[in-house]
């Protein structure tokens, strides 16, 4: 009777408890029904949970039977009901298998009673609390102090795959402890995780079928349908109720990432190929798909893989557009990477309309001084004539023919000592005036025949390369020197 | 035949475009970009008076009746002086349009156009570069392989020597395992700067010399590639048809070399063949890492001519600059910089007795940038630049506040002096500024801003005027394309901040 009572006890608090909560419930948990409080009233467990004992019968009790004391009268009145639906549970555990379980003990070789699992050694009787997974370690897993901590093979003894509960809701698996291996650095990397999981015999291990299942590996595994250790594991959409984020590993974070990255694919594609589709390529490299090309494309049964945040490498940051042509001439395929050719014409062939970009707005207001000491090269973006000469002729600032004094009105005497500003910012004096203006003086046909030549002026070379240009100053009689 | 080309190679790509409907792998995408531009400038009017009708103030020179300060030649008759202009008030629409098509029955072959076409609202063509109406700047017909890229039609090639278009052909050969480029091209070439033939009267507003001949262009370049090192060399020459002649021949040098973790030095130069000399030059060393960024770096520049003009001829002198820029984030969500460049022109051997222009000059700035609150981001900075010809000293700052990922709102503010060396005027600049790009789709963004300009020309006569305006803008890019394109990737990729769609 005692026996019997005992399976009923234990019964009832394994019926109440999903088996997953067993790891996560203190012994002193409250249960809803106070089995302490009606202590002398049970002799056995099996009064109340004949299904513990004998699977043809009830697990639960009759409610009506509470209403024997618990009339309104004697007792309160209560209202408990039996569970309508079996807990869900992914534990092997069969309570009628509880008496062919035994423990030795100083009387000898015994079996196993309700209160083993259900009382607290040394606890009075009905001091119920729920089994835990412990216990079941004392017998199945001598030495295991915790049992997280059990190892591969001990977890098959007590538990089903995660495929096979059927009972378990997303809820319930989300809700599944991480045993501490997943805390361990580096548990995320191939030598992590990958490791543990390919680490036996089985083609997967027992220990990751108990909670995950393929489509939790499809959550981050692009290369799930190459990884035998994923297709190991059964299909089972609840398995994503375990949130899994991607993190990146050490290594892209490293301030040369972006600039050596490419020769970590060529070098060893698998390890990219894990986390990153063909297409996350595509997400910067938007001008060379070929690069890709060692990746596996996204698709049914692999995962979505890293999601590459597009964003400028540290070179890039402040004042980069005023001195990205050096870099852009040398390694044009390096700028074709990530960016197409609009963005280039955006600013080297600028619209009329477009507003602030490359210049920050208000530049209009102090072009003069980047333009006069040439901050950067103009004409790389502006043609002087239809640009500069257009903007400045519509605003009268131009002489186009004729010299008058007084626009530069700073010297009385500007005109006769123009030359140092006039070598030093000829493409600002081309905005404004034509040249016309300057043979006027500059030329020894029909002109007063001031020398405009300088310093480094190779007549012979120029000559060579194009007289016709000599011709504009000298007629048909160009010197030589 | 070489002046209708662009025509010809446009309408050969739209009936590509269109003969290519029927083959079942096609693609396309084309995206529009369309922008308005509300604007205003007011410059001067060239005036004169007789000698006889000015006035001289005591301690001051000869003025105009009404206060404008006059320059007489000595033995004319007439004084000149500037009165302040109208004002020109110009609306720049332009609509640019970037179409590519691909999947026409052959692997790797593609064919892009963009293309755009611009009207001037306001008074006729007050705001430049809206002449001609429909400008084509790139179109070609593009097949590639892994081993070659083959282009043909108009397209730009960017090298050190500058950005240049032309309409032809070109060919890029390549080994990536050694990482070697071998590059050519050969065609008849547009103004520089511009998608225009240099025979085009729009870049003839003041009724210059101008060739009468477009150019022809051939270049070649090299380059090798690897991770510790980047080195190209490119050749260029531009010819004239009509006599043979030159019009440039340069040849220009780079480098890079990544000798450490975070460090890169970088260098190049071009030489120009017709004139002789040495153009421009820059070497730099940098440093970056998450949390600090550092250059410092030499540069020299020489502006370069063609020789259908006479300024070469005029021995244009380079300057030569040292510079230094540090950036430093003591501090997460603050960064702090700060840039700096001394430069001096070469000694320009001109007889100056009674005048004497600046030779040197320097800029710096000063700026930090902060973000708080996840959404808000604070830029502010001061910059100051004095040299030959022009100076100016500003102050600014941005506050922009990004409250989703489709959204962006900024406003921004500035005043500034900005004194010129040869005329008489220290103008003083205040703008503010608001701007607003809303991203609905990943398929279009929309953008508005408007900006309050008070400028105020400071001189002691009548020429100092008021220059206030308010300039608006307005922006929309649409994106179109075919099933093969954005629909078909993943949506990490079509909703990555700055991918694809904004492309």
């Amino acid at each position: 009777m005692m026996v019997r009572f005992s399976t009923l006890l234990l019964v009832v608090v394994l019926g109440a408890v999903p088996a997953v909560d067993l790891r996560a419930q203190q012994p002193s948990a409250p249960d809803r029904f106070d089995h302490l409080k009606h202590a002398r009233l049970f002799p056995t467990c099996t009064v109340c949970h004949q299904g513990a004992e004998d699977p043809e019968q009830a697990m639960w009790p009759d409610s009506a039977a509470c209403a024997t004391c618990h009339d309104g009268t004697k007792r309160p009145l209560v209202s408990w009901q039996p569970p309508q639906e079996e807990r869900p549970s992914n534990l092997k555990f069969a309570h009628e298998l509880v008496p062919l379980m035994t423990r030795e003990t100083p009387q000898g070789t015994q079996s196993l009673a309700c209160q083993d699992c259900h009382i607290a050694p040394g606890g009075p009787w009905m001091a119920v609390r729920r089994a835990t997974p412990e216990g079941c370690l004392e017998c199945h897993g001598p030495g295991v102090a915790r049992h997280l901590a059990a190892p591969d093979s001990l977890c098959g003894t007590c538990h089903v795959p995660l495929v096979r509960a059927a009972s378990l809701k997303p809820a319930d698996i989300a809700a599944f402890p991480a045993p501490p291996s997943h805390r361990q650095p580096g548990f995320v990397s191939r030598e992590g995780h990958g490791a543990l999981a390919k680490g036996t015999a089985e083609p997967v291990a027992q220990s990751c079928t108990i909670c995950h299942a393929r489509d939790f590996c499809v959550t981050c595994h692009v290369d799930a349908p190459e990884q035998t250790a994923i297709q190991a594991l059964g299909a089972d959409p609840r398995a994503q109720a375990i949130a899994a984020s991607l993190a990146a590993p050490a290594s892209h974070r490293e301030s040369r990432f972006l600039s050596r990255h490419g020769a970590a694919l060529r070098a060893d594609a698998r390890g990219c190929a894990t986390c990153h589709t063909r297409e996350s390529c595509l997400a910067c490299h938007a001008a060379s798909q070929r690069v890709s090309g060692a990746l596996y494309p996204g698709g049914p049964g692999r995962g979505r893989g890293a999601q590459p945040v597009r964003r400028p490498p540290e070179s890039h940051r402040e004042s980069f557009a005023a001195r990205h042509a050096q870099m852009a001439a040398t390694t044009p395929a390096s700028c074709a990477g990530c960016h197409v050719r609009t963005e280039c014409l955006e600013c080297h062939r600028p619209s009329a309309a477009a507003g602030p970009g490359y210049h920050p707005a208000g530049f209009l207001s102090r072009h003069p001084a980047a333009a006069y000491a040439r901050e950067t090269s103009c004409n790389d973006c502006h043609n002087v004539g239809s640009f500069c000469a257009t903007c400045h002729a519509s605003a009268g600032l131009v002489s186009s023919g004729t010299l008058r004094s007084g626009y530069h009105d700073a010297s009385r005497f500007f005109v006769a000592g123009h030359g140092r500003a006039a070598r030093q910012s000829l493409e600002s004096c081309v905005g404004c005036h034509v040249e016309r203006d300057c043979l006027t003086c500059h030329a020894s046909f029909g002109g007063r025949r001031f020398n405009p030549h300088g310093p480094g002026f190779d007549a012979n070379r120029m000559r060579r390369k194009n007289p016709e240009m000599c011709t504009a100053c000298h007629g048909t009689a160009i010197p030589s020197r | 035949m070489r002046t209708h080309f662009p025509i010809v190679a446009a309408s050969a790509i739209l009936l590509l475009f269109v003969g290519a409907n029927g083959v079942g792998a096609q693609g396309y995408r084309l995206r529009l970009d369309t922008r308005a531009q509300g604007v205003a400038y007011r410059g001067v009017t060239l005036d004169s008076i007789p000698v006889a009708d000015t006035v001289m103030p005591p301690g001051s020179g000869p003025i105009s009746p009404d206060g404008f300060a006059v320059l007489c030649r000595p033995g004319a008759p007439y004084c000149s002086f500037f009165r302040p202009g109208p004002t020109r008030r110009g609306g720049p629409l332009t609509t640019t349009a970037d179409l590519t098509v691909w999947g026409l029955g052959l692997p790797g072959l593609s064919v892009h156009a963009t293309a755009r076409l611009g009207v001037d609202l306001g008074t006729a063509d007050v705001w430049p570069g809206s002449d001609p109406a429909l400008q084509l700047l790139e179109g070609y017909a593009e097949y590639a392989v892994a081993r070659a890229t083959a282009r043909l039609g108009r397209q730009i090639v960017a090298s050190r020597l500058g950005t240049t278009g032309f309409d032809g052909a070109g060919v890029v050969l390549r080994d990536a395992r050694r990482g070697v480029e071998i590059q050519g091209y050969l065609g008849w070439g547009l103004a520089r700067g511009v998608a225009l033939p240099v025979t085009s009267p729009a870049l003839n507003p003041l009724d210059d010399f101008q060739p009468q001949r477009r150019q022809l262009v051939a270049g070649a370049g090299a380059g090798w590639t690897s991770g510790p090192a980047d080195v190209r060399v490119d050749y260029q020459r531009e010819v004239d048809p009509r006599s043979d002649y030159f019009v440039s021949e340069r040849v220009g040098l780079g480098a890079t070399v990544r000798p450490l973790t975070g460090f890169q030095l970088a260098g190049g130069a071009d030489y120009d063949l017709a004139a002789g000399w040495w153009g421009s030059a820059e070497a730099s060393l940098a440093y970056a890492r998450r949390n600090v960024r550092a250059m410092v770096g030499a540069r020299r520049y020489r502006p370069h001519f063609d020789l259908w003009t006479i300024w070469g001829a005029f021995s244009p002198v380079p300057y030569h600059a040292v510079q230094a820029s540090l950036t430093v984030a003591p501090v997460p969500r603050l960064e702090l910089r700060g840039r700096w460049e001394r430069y001096e022109f070469d000694e320009a051997e001109a007889a100056t007795p009674l005048f004497s222009a600046k030779r040197d000059g320097w800029r710096w700035e000063l700026g930090g940038t902060y973000h708080f609150r996840a959404a808000w981001t604070l830029d502010a900075g001061y910059r100051e630049e004095f040299g030959p010809g022009a100076g100016a000293a500003a102050i600014g700052g941005t506050l922009t506040y990004v409250p989703s990922r489709r959204l962006t709102l900024t406003l921004d503010g500035s005043a500034a002096t900005r004194p010129l060396e040869f005329r008489f005027n220290e103008a003083e600049v205040r703008t503010f500024g608001i701007d607003a790009q809303l991203e609905p789709t990943a398929r279009v963004r929309l953008g508005v801003s408007a900006s309050r300009y008070q400028e105020r020309h400071r001189r002691p006569d009548a020429a100092a005027f008021d220059w206030n305006q308010l300039r608006v803008s307005a922006r929309v890019v649409v994106l179109f394309g075919s099933p093969a394109d954005l629909r078909g990737l993943p949506p990490s990729i079509r909703l990555l901040p700055g991918g694809r769609s904004e492309r």
